[in-house]
């Protein structure tokens, strides 16, 4: 109860900004990146859908032969994985906003601008243009940043492959900022998540046995199927302990071959 | 004066789990004012009899409330001529705590043993004013509790030998307290079995 | 020791006012159900606890006992829920010996909302009171502040409309036992699936006129984790230690 009750006047105000739960997880790997991401939307304590998508894939077209290689594919290898958690109609503004500018970013690169034509590769084929990721983090921070003082309430992962074909993750803070990382947790469960990452991911805190605690466990990358295993168990645990977190996982890989999604149910409580 | 919540001007972390006729309680032993560290031997585990109590929250409570908790444990052993039970002891704190509901210790214990009679383990929580979590598996107190809960969770299993289950809350704890910047400086971790009870001090980051 | 204490009450009033003070209490977001049948009467309730947003306790007990056929389902401040109903339950057993008389429901419920009315809201019990005595099966609610409804089904807590909905379409007079408790195991499904402070199991208690009371504790367990895709076993040796000490246990410790 408040202690002016009463005694003062109530004042009234627009709240532009709600909290829509869910959790947004990226490992970067090797050769691939790995961004997942529930599928829980809820407001205080109702479920607005227990499917929404918090991620999208943007990607160059697919072609039939990639299709025909694996039926699954939903995206190339030249893909930017967008994914955004937080407040979602910012979310899904963000998500489109970058789309829009990576369309066009893609446009004017495949174009000849002294004869408008588009640029071909040797063999005469109209070439895959694509953002590398580099400048899609740069992009996203333009956009956040853009809106300094009226921010989009998001926290936003990015992942892909950079121009080794290594796997990379960036993430953002609600204003731009941003940093290349192995892995971060983004949302609602990011504290419960992120301590888990460290000791399973980079191995922190973990000695070798029989050195008398003086040799660090060394840190080396983590195979695609082990990190899915994580991905996998980091959700399910969050779940139980955060109740804003559940209902699905979504689940997006990218590597050479391009990106497939998987999809694994969570508890619906 | 600047706006700050009492329960975590000190910081600090306590976590207990449960394995294979054996139970674990372990604790950070940083002392803080804000993001200032004061101390770095501040112990959060107190032992009464064969049961041990972390107390989390601010370090004044915890110590009030730990040295009624000894007051009302000796009087319990003088008239009882016996040692107290976990489950006891969880009742007493939470009357204890619920006595001052509407001015509450803005502490949150944790209470870890083996009940005599059966050999269970036995772990149980709290909240400022004497709700009792009696938790199977494991609590988890403190200003990183929201991570203690995730490493818990996903790294707990059931029925863990007592060496095990050493590893697993001392990894809990580390990496919880690694990600709150007022918890960590140090930790001990106690290891209670039918016939012996260990106290180990953890090698952990000093930032 | 007899009631409670305002030691703190000073200090916490002048922490108040220099700090921004918020006491993290454990409450029983919660959905639990009343539903009376031909010859006696159901409770229900959920078993998650949360602080916030976090799952305190994923089975918890929301079901109390205040006399072997008078039970209590409770929403709220699970302290408050907890205390309140061992408290009025106390005072309960001691009328009934004095009395040589069962405890009946409305004294229950009248003792519990003067209580709670003496507090004026300040103790946040939201409770289902239920129960068989001599004059047949009673339910009845009661509010924090002291209000109390009677009615052949009633719901409580966060997830009360999710369950009420249930309620109110399914609900017909005269069922069977096994019809209750089959509605009231769906009711508090549907604050489970579709609140966020409901969650984990269902607990159940059916009283029934001349037979003992039966508490049906994890009646359904629709919420068991599936199991991990890996163990997180480590290899004893990982982590890292500065020394080991073995305690012993003190006698009587005299020092301070």
């Amino acid at each position: 109860m408040s202690p002016q009750h009463g005694s003062q006047p109530i004042q009234h105000q627009f709240n532009p900004y709600s909290d829509n739960g869910g959790t947004l997880l990226g490992i970067a790997g090797e050769d691939f990146a790995i961004l997942a991401s529930d599928t829980r939307q809820s407001v205080d304590y109702s479920i607005n859908t227990r499917l929404s998508h918090k991620i999208k894939v943007i990607s160059p077209p697919v072609t039939k032969e990639m299709k025909l290689e694996s039926t699954d594919i939903v995206g190339t290898k030249n893909s930017v994985l967008f994914g955004t958690n937080g407040f979602s109609a910012d979310g899904d503004a963000l998500t489109k906003a970058f789309e829009e500018n990576w369309k066009w970013y893609v446009h004017d690169q495949n174009s000849n601008v002294e004869t408008g034509f588009e640029f071909l590769n040797e063999n005469n084929e109209e070439k895959e243009s694509f953002m590398s990721m580099q400048s899609a983090a740069r992009n996203v921070q333009h956009l956040l940043y853009g809106k300094r003082f009226f921010p989009y309430y998001v926290h936003t992962i990015l992942a892909g492959l950079d121009e080794e074909g290594k796997g990379c993750v960036y993430s953002f803070d609600p204003v731009g900022s941003y940093e290349r990382e192995q892995c971060r947790v983004g949302g609602a469960g990011a504290s419960l998540i992120m301590p888990f990452l460290d000791n399973q991911v980079n191995f922190k805190n973990q000695y070798i046995p029989g050195t008398n605690s003086t040799e660090r466990r060394k840190i080396e990358y983590l195979s695609l199927d082990e990190c899915l295993k994580l991905v996998k168990d980091a959700f399910t645990s969050v779940t139980e302990r955060h109740i804003t977190v559940g209902d699905g996982l979504e689940i997006f890989i990218i590597d050479k071959n391009g990106v497939r999604s998987e999809y694994h149910a969570l508890k619906k409580d | 004066m600047s706006q700050q919540d009492p329960s975590t001007i000190n910081g600090g972390i306590v976590v207990a789990m449960t394995g294979k006729d054996c139970v674990a309680i372990a604790c950070d032993l940083r002392l803080g004012s804000q993001s200032l560290g004061v101390a770095n031997n501040f112990e959060k585990i107190h032992q009464y009899g064969k049961v041990f109590i972390g107390f989390t929250g601010l370090a004044t409570d915890a110590l009030t409330l730990s040295a009624d908790l000894k007051y009302k444990h000796n009087l319990y052993k003088l008239k009882e001529n016996r040692g107290i039970q976990p489950e006891v002891f969880a009742n007493l704190i939470s009357s204890t705590l619920y006595e001052k509901r509407f001015g509450p210790y803005f502490s949150t214990p944790v209470v870890a043993g083996l009940s005599e009679k059966t050999g269970e383990p036995y772990v149980a929580g709290f909240d400022c004013i004497g709700c009792i979590d009696a938790a199977r598996d494991f609590i988890v107190a403190g200003t990183a509790s929201d991570q203690l809960f995730g490493m818990c969770e996903a790294l707990y299993e059931p029925n863990l030998e007592s060496e095990d289950l050493f590893e697993t809350i001392s990894q809990a704890l580390l990496n919880a307290a690694d990600r709150d910047a007022i918890s960590g400086w140090g930790a001990a971790v106690y290891m209670i079995t039918k016939d012996k009870v260990t106290k180990t001090y953890l090698k952990t980051r000093q930032d | 020791m007899a009631g409670l204490s305002f030691d703190n009450h000073q200090r916490n009033q002048f922490l108040q006012s220099q700090h921004n003070v918020s006491v993290k209490t454990t409450s029983t977001g919660t959905t639990i159900v009343g539903i009376k049948f031909d010859n006696g009467v159901v409770i229900a309730a959920d078993t998650r606890s949360t602080q916030g947003p976090i799952v305190a306790d994923k089975n918890c007990e929301k079901l109390h006992r205040m006399s072997p056929k008078i039970w209590c389902a409770g929403a709220g401040t699970a302290a408050d829920t907890e205390a309140v109903t061992q408290l009025i339950g106390s005072k309960l057993e001691l009328q009934q010996l004095y009395s040589k008389r069962e405890p009946r429901v409305v004294s229950s419920l009248q003792m519990l909302k003067q209580h709670l009315f003496k507090y004026q809201g300040h103790l946040g019990a939201y409770l289902i009171v239920a129960g068989v005595d001599p004059t047949g099966a009673h339910l009845f609610s009661c509010q924090a502040h002291g209000s109390t409804d009677v009615g052949y089904y009633q719901s409580l807590g966060s997830g009360s409309l999710a369950a009420m909905a249930v309620l109110e379409s399914e609900f017909k007079m005269n069922m069977t036992k096994e019809e209750a408790i089959k509605l009231a195991a769906d009711a508090i499904e549907a604050g489970i699936w579709n609140d966020l402070g409901s969650g984990s199991n269902v607990d159940i208690c059916v009283m029934e006129i001349g037979k003992d009371a039966e508490l049906l504790r994890n009646y359904r367990t629709p919420n068991v984790r599936e199991i991990k895709e890996k163990s997180y076993k480590f290899a004893r040796g990982t982590t890292g230690i500065l020394r080991t000490e073995i305690i012993s246990e003190v006698e009587i410790d005299t020092s301070v």
